[in-house]
C-alpha cells in the first residue's frame, strides 16, 4: 500500500474532513429544532417560540441545559461502560460519512498564490474523504458497530429498563441489518462497483420513459429497484432506531429505553449520534436511490460552479430526507415488538432477495 | 512494508492467548470468546502469508473461515442456551453429561 | 514509517483487549473487549493489503458473532456469573503451558516462518478478484458453505427453539 501523498493532497483532505465534520455536527441543532416544530405543526400546536424567532435559539437553550444539569453515575453501574458508551454510539455516527461523495469532482487550475505555485499542474478535487474501492462495505462495517453504544449503555446502567432496551436493539439491529444490507446489493449489482462514486456517476443523466420523457436515471426511478427503495429506507429507519422502530427507547414502554439512567452532557451525546446516524442515512439512502449530488436533467460542468450546485443539491435531497424523518416520527405509531421481528425476517429479508433476483433479471436482459 | 514476520509474531500471541483462555476459564462464553481469538489469529496469518506469496488463496481460506465462524457461533450460542435451561449455569463443569 | 506507527499501536490494542477477554471476570467486559480486539485485527487486514476482508472482518465479527454474544449473555443475564476458583494448580498449568506455548511458538515463527528468497509481487485482493476466485476455483467450497450455514440455522433453532424446550 502505498502512502504517497504531497502536502496538497493532505491539506485538501484535512479541509475535506473539517467541512464534512462541521456540516454533520450543525445538523444537530438545526435538526432539534425541526424535529421541535415540526411535531408542533403536525400536532397542531406552536411548539417552542420563546427563544429568539420562531424559536430558532431553542437548540442553544437545550444545550445550555443539558450542560447545568447534573452528571450522575448510578450506584451499580459499570462505570467504565457507562461513560464510555455515549462515545460508541457517536464514533459511527460521525465517521461513516467518509465515505459518501457529496459533490462532483471539478478540476482545479494551477495558481500563483503568495509568490507560490499552488496544485501544480492542476489536480482533480474529488469530494469524498476517502474514496475506497470497498466503499459501500466500510458504510455498513462502521454502521454495524452502532449497535454496541446502545446495548454498551443499555447493560451499564444497571437498570431493567434500559436491559430491556439493550435487548431489543441488538435483536432488532442484527435483523435490519440484513435486509439492509441486500437492499444496497441490488444499486451495487446495478452499479457494477462497490465504490460509492461510481454509484452516482451510474445514476447521472437520463433515461426516457416511452422513449419519450426524460427521467433521471436515479436507482429509485428504475422500475427494478422500487422494491429496494423501499426496504433500504424501512431498514434505514429500524437501524437509527426512530420511530414507528425506536424499540431500545419506547418511551410509553421502557421509560426512556437504554438512556432512562443517562442525564447531562452524556445524554446529549446520545440525542446528537442519533440525529448524526439519521443524517448519514439520509446522505446513503440519497447516493444509494436518489441520485447522490446529481441534479435531475442538468448537466453539472466540472468546474467551481457545478461543484457548488452539486453540493446544494445533495444538501436539498439529504435535508429532504431528513424532514421525511421527522415527519414518519410524529405520524406513524410505534409497531409491536413480535411484529417488527417478523416484518423484519419474513416481509423485509426476503422482499431483498426477491429484488436481488430482479436486478440480476434486469441485468441480464440488458435492461439496465 | 511492514515485514510479514511482524504479523505472524502478533498473530502467534493472539493464538497463544486464545489457547490461555480456553485452558484456564471455566465459564463457557469465555471459552468460546477464546476460540473466536484463536480463529482470528489463524485468519491473519493466512492473510499474512497470502500477501507474501502474492496470491489469493489465503484470502479465500479466511473467506471461508468467517462463514464457517459464524455458523459456529450459531450453533455453539444455541448449545449455551440450551445447557443453560437445564443447568442454570454456563459453567463447562457442569457440561458433564454427553446427553441432555 | 506511518504504517509502522499503526500497526504498533493496533498490535498492541488487539493484544490488550484479547488478554482484557481472558482475564476479566465480566462476560460483557471480555466481550466488548473482544470486538476492539478484531476492530484492531481489521486495521491489520488493512495494512495487508486487503480492506475487503478488513470490511468483512468488522461486519461479521464486530458487526454479526460479537452482538449475538452480547445477546446471549445479557439474554442469559451472565454478568454476574461467579467463577470460584476450585482448581488452583490446574489453573496455574494451564497459564504456564499457554506462556510456554506462546514463547515457542514466537520464537519459532520469527526465526524459521518467512522464506526471505521471495520477490514483492502484486497483491490484489479487490472485490472483484474475491469474487472471481470465489466463483470459479471455489465454487465447490463457497456451495458447501452455504449448506452448511443452513444447517447451522436448523441446528440452532433445534437446540435453542420452543420444541426443544417442549421435548424436554
Amino acid at each position: 500500500m502505498s502512502y504517497a501523498f504531497d502536502t496538497t493532497d493532505i491539506v485538501l483532505s484535512v479541509v475535506k474532513i473539517a467541512v464534512v465534520l462541521l456540516a454533520l455536527l450543525n445538523v444537530v441543532p438545526i435538526m432539534v429544532w425541526v424535529e421541535r416544530r415540526g411535531s408542533a405543526l403536525i400536532q397542531d400546536r406552536p411548539g417552542p417560540n420563546r427563544v429568539g424567532p420562531f424559536g430558532l435559539l431553542q437548540s442553544f437553550a437545550d444545550a445550555l441545559k443539558f450542560i447545568l444539569k447534573e452528571d450522575i453515575i448510578p450506584a451499580g453501574a459499570h462505570k467504565w461502560i457507562y461513560t464510555l458508551a455515549p462515545t460508541f454510539g457517536l464514533l459511527p455516527a460521525l465517521t461513516t460519512i467518509a465515505v459518501v461523495p457529496w459533490g462532483r469532482k471539478f478540476f482545479i487550475e494551477e495558481r500563483e498564490f503568495l509568490g507560490r505555485t499552488l496544485f501544480e499542474g492542476g489536480r482533480w478535487f474529488e469530494p469524498v474523504i476517502v474514496n475506497v474501492n470497498v466503499g459501500i462495505l466500510i458504510v455498513f462495517a462502521l454502521a454495524s458497530l452502532g449497535v454496541y453504544g446502545i446495548v454498551a449503555a443499555g447493560w451499564a446502567s444497571n437498570n431493567k429498563y434500559s436491559m430491556f432496551g439493550a435487548i431489543r436493539a441488538s435483536a432488532q439491529m442484527i435483523s435490519y441489518e440484513l435486509a439492509l444490507t441486500l437492499a444496497a446489493v441490488s444499486v451495487l449489482l446495478a452499479a457494477g462497483s462497490l465504490r460509492l462514486t461510481d454509484v452516482v456517476w451510474q445514476q447521472s443523466g437520463t433515461f426516457r420513459l416511452f422513449d419519450t420523457i426524460p427521467i433521471p436515471a436515479w436507482n429509485a426511478f428504475s422500475p427494478a429497484m422500487w422494491i429496494a427503495f423501499v426496504v433500504f429506507v424501512v431498514a434505514g429507519f429500524a437501524e437509527t432506531n426512530r420511530l414507528p422502530f425506536d424499540f431500545a427507547e419506547a418511551e410509553a414502554e421502557l421509560v426512556a429505553g437504554y438512556h432512562t439512567e443517562y442525564s447531562s452532557m452524556k445524554f446529549a451525546l446520545f440525542f446528537m449520534a442519533e440525529y448524526m446516524a439519521m443524517t448519514t442515512m439520509s446522505a446513503l439512502i440519497v447516493t444509494l436511490f436518489l441520485g447522490g449530488w446529481d441534479i435531475p436533467w442538468y448537466n453539472e460542468p466540472p468546474t467551481f460552479l457545478g461543484f457548488i450546485l452539486s453540493v446544494a443539491a445533495f444538501v436539498a435531497k439529504v435535508a429532504l430526507l431528513l424532514f421525511v424523518f421527522v415527519w414518519v416520527r410524529w405520524t406513524i405509531p410505534r409497531l409491536k415488538y413480535d411484529i417488527l421481528m417478523r416484518l423484519g425476517w419474513k416481509v423485509f429479508l426476503p422482499l431483498a432477495f426477491l429484488n436481488i433476483v430482479i436486478v440480476a433479471a434486469f441485468i441480464a436482459m440488458r435492461w439496465l | 512494508m511492514i515485514p510479514t514476520e511482524w504479523f505472524l509474531v502478533l498473530s502467534a500471541i493472539l493464538f497463544a492467548i486464545g489457547v490461555c483462555g480456553v485452558l484456564t476459564r471455566r465459564n463457557g462464553i469465555t471459552i468460546f470468546m477464546s476460540i473466536e481469538l484463536m480463529i482470528n489469529a489463524v485468519n491473519l496469518t493466512f492473510v499474512a502469508y497470502a500477501r507474501l506469496f502474492g496470491d489469493l488463496h489465503g484470502v479465500m481460506f479466511v473467506f471461508f473461515i468467517m462463514a464457517i465462524a459464524a455458523a459456529e457461533a450459531a450453533v455453539g450460542l444455541a448449545i449455551f442456551i440450551s445447557l443453560f435451561h437445564h443447568r442454570a449455569s454456563i459453567d463447562v463443569d457442569e457440561a458433564n453429561l454427553m446427553h441432555w | 514509517m506511518l504504517e509502522f506507527i499503526v500497526f504498533f499501536f493496533f498490535a498492541a490494542v488487539a493484544i490488550v483487549f484479547a488478554l482484557v477477554v481472558i482475564l476479566h471476570r465480566n462476560p460483557v467486559v471480555g466481550a466488548l473487549s473482544l470486538v476492539a480486539s478484531f476492530f484492531a485485527l481489521a486495521v491489520m487486514y488493512v495494512l495487508l493489503d486487503a480492506p475487503f476482508l478488513a470490511a468483512l472482518q468488522v461486519i461479521v465479527y464486530a458487526g454479526a458473532i460479537m452482538v449475538l454474544f452480547l445477546f446471549v449473555i445479557m439474554l442469559l443475564n451472565l454478568q454476574h456469573v461467579a467463577e470460584p476458583n476450585t482448581r488452583p494448580v490446574q489453573q496455574f498449568l494451564g497459564y504456564f503451558a499457554s506462556a510456554t506455548f506462546a514463547a515457542g511458538l514466537v520464537y519459532y515463527v520469527s526465526k524459521y516462518a518467512v522464506l526471505h528468497a521471495l520477490p514483492p509481487t502484486r497483491f490484489s485482493t479487490s472485490a472483484q478478484a474475491i469474487g472471481e476466485r470465489l466463483f470459479e476455483a471455489y465454487i465447490f467450497p463457497f456451495e458447501m458453505v452455504s449448506i452448511l450455514l443452513l444447517a447451522a440455522i436448523v441446528g440452532a433453532l433445534m437446540l435453542s427453539g420452543k420444541a426443544a424446550v417442549a421435548i424436554r
